[in-house]
């Protein structure tokens, strides 16, 4: 299984407001487990969906100097389940952001309905935590999150002929 | 800036922790201690800070309650223990806290378990009576 | 990856408060990319681990009448460190109200006494049935299947304890 919750960016307004759509599909084993024979998305897994969007565009305002991880989640009430098939979308916009940490808020969403809202805290560690060290280079921002960013259009994806 | 009153201050603070912390309401007494009684993290007053900031639309920075030229300097500071100059100027910069028993022990990393709930009216209450 | 973020049940005083641990090993693929040289447990899966320790506790409370044990609301979920492969998250959840269709739970995971990871958690239960009466057949298999994992994870579950000896000593 992969670590990346979010499949394109749809919108990404620098500092601002980011849209990151992921497909829900039987490809993934995990919904299979949750449950067999009733496949639903795990709300824990939408969290992490609304943290990826939301901490590439934290990361992106502090020109990812800084490695951001989720420190809080403050909120995250889901109100329909989601599906295989269906595509959701991870609308999260930036609060505040300090030297320190940042908040963002944010909704999910599937076609027009609310699926749940998602209200977290980011922390910029790069001090010790606890007595760890951690490696000098950024590595929460992998190559997979920067090609999401790199693959963005303001224009919408797009088709790129054979 | 028409004074608030300092009963609805406290209100106002106890429904940022109430919010922030999971706590109940009748823990929230003026003499709790943030990362004590009310088990705070540091992350937590962050969150603190922020809701403070849109219910009594003010600003406060985080340098206002731990200042980070004071516990960062090395004319302050030796083996993460405050110095008494460190002292004297770290009860000049917040001076509403009680720091009498941190002085016994002024370890930089526990200066937040320094600040109650009182600390937090009076500090909101004296930002709003500076406040034009 | 298999979504079972519970490895075994240490203590489950019913309707009460769950003990159950999560070890952490580099056999799980999604560490690679989480992080790429500091793979650590990732929060969310730590929100899994809380979430479904509690869903024990519900199914067993409830003797399994509930086939979907679903998240509500994560409030206030704080974390404080790390989880790396090799070591284990002690996750300890106690009961502050359930019913028939929704319970919440104060949880918290530790790592040698240590607190990683704190949190409040509604969760939402109903069967399958209830979605749509064809579902029958599929609950009764979930119910048998939970029934058996519970026995898996917990040795002390009552009915897979050992008919007593009567001999002394």
């Amino acid at each position: 299984m992969r670590w990346i919750w979010l499949d394109r960016f749809e919108e990404f307004v620098p500092g601002v407001r980011a849209v990151g759509l992921k497909n829900v599909t039987l490809a993934e084993d995990h919904l299979h487990d949750h449950f067999p024979g009733f496949p639903v998305m795990p709300a824990s897994l939408m969290i992490e969906g609304m943290a990826q969007t939301a901490g590439i565009l934290v990361g992106h305002a502090r020109n990812f100097e800084e490695k951001v991880i989720l420190a809080k989640v403050k909120r995250a009430v889901f109100y329909q389940l989601v599906r295989p098939g269906d595509q959701i979308r991870f609308v999260a916009h930036i609060e505040q952001v300090h030297d320190a940490a940042a908040m963002t808020g944010g909704e999910i969403r599937c076609g027009d309905e609310l699926v749940g809202e998602v209200e977290l805290v980011f922390s910029h560690i790069d001090q010790n935590i606890s007595g760890l060290e951690f490696p000098e280079e950024n590595f929460v921002f992998t190559e997979d999150f920067m090609a999401l960013l790199k693959t963005y259009t303001p224009r919408g994806a797009e088709r790129i002929r054979l | 800036m028409p004074t608030i009153p300092r009963e609805e201050i406290f209100d106002k603070v106890r429904q940022a922790l109430v919010d922030a912390l999971s706590v109940e309401e009748d823990e929230v007494t003026e003499q709790a201690t943030l990362t004590g009684d009310l088990q705070a993290e540091s992350i937590d007053i962050l969150d603190i800070v922020f809701r403070l900031e849109k219910a009594f639309n003010i600003k406060i920075s985080q340098e206002e309650l731990t200042p980070r030229d004071v516990l960062s300097n090395p004319e302050y500071v030796n083996n993460r223990k405050l110095n008494a100059a460190g002292l004297a100027a770290l009860k000049q910069r917040v001076q509403h806290a009680d720091w009498s028993k941190f002085e016994q022990d002024p370890d930089i990393d526990k200066i937040l378990d320094v600040f109650t709930v009182g600390t937090i009216v009076n500090f909101v209450e004296a930002k709003l009576a500076a406040t034009p | 990856m298999k979504f079972v973020l519970i490895d075994r049940i240490v203590e489950l005083d019913s309707g009460r408060r769950i003990v159950a641990q999560k070890a952490v090993s580099l056999a799980e693929e999604y560490l690679a990319d989480h992080f790429p040289k500091f793979p650590v447990l990732p929060g969310v899966l730590m929100v899994e681990a809380l979430v479904q320790a509690s869903a024990w506790l519900v199914r067993e409370r409830l003797d399994f009448a509930p086939t979907l044990v679903l998240l509500k609301e994560a409030r206030n979920v704080t974390y404080k460190s790390f989880v790396a492969p090799g070591q284990v998250l002690t996750i300890t959840s106690n009961c502050q109200a359930l019913d028939a269709s929704q319970s919440v739970f104060a949880a918290h995971g530790d790592l040698d006494g240590r607190e990683i990871v704190k949190g409040r958690l509604t969760l939402r239960h109903m069967d399958l049935v209830t979605l749509d009466t064809g579902y029958a057949e599929l609950d009764t298999r979930l119910r048998a299947q939970q029934r058996a994992q519970l026995k898996l994870l917990w040795k002390g579950c009552p009915a897979s304890q050992p008919a007593e000896t009567t001999s002394a000593g």
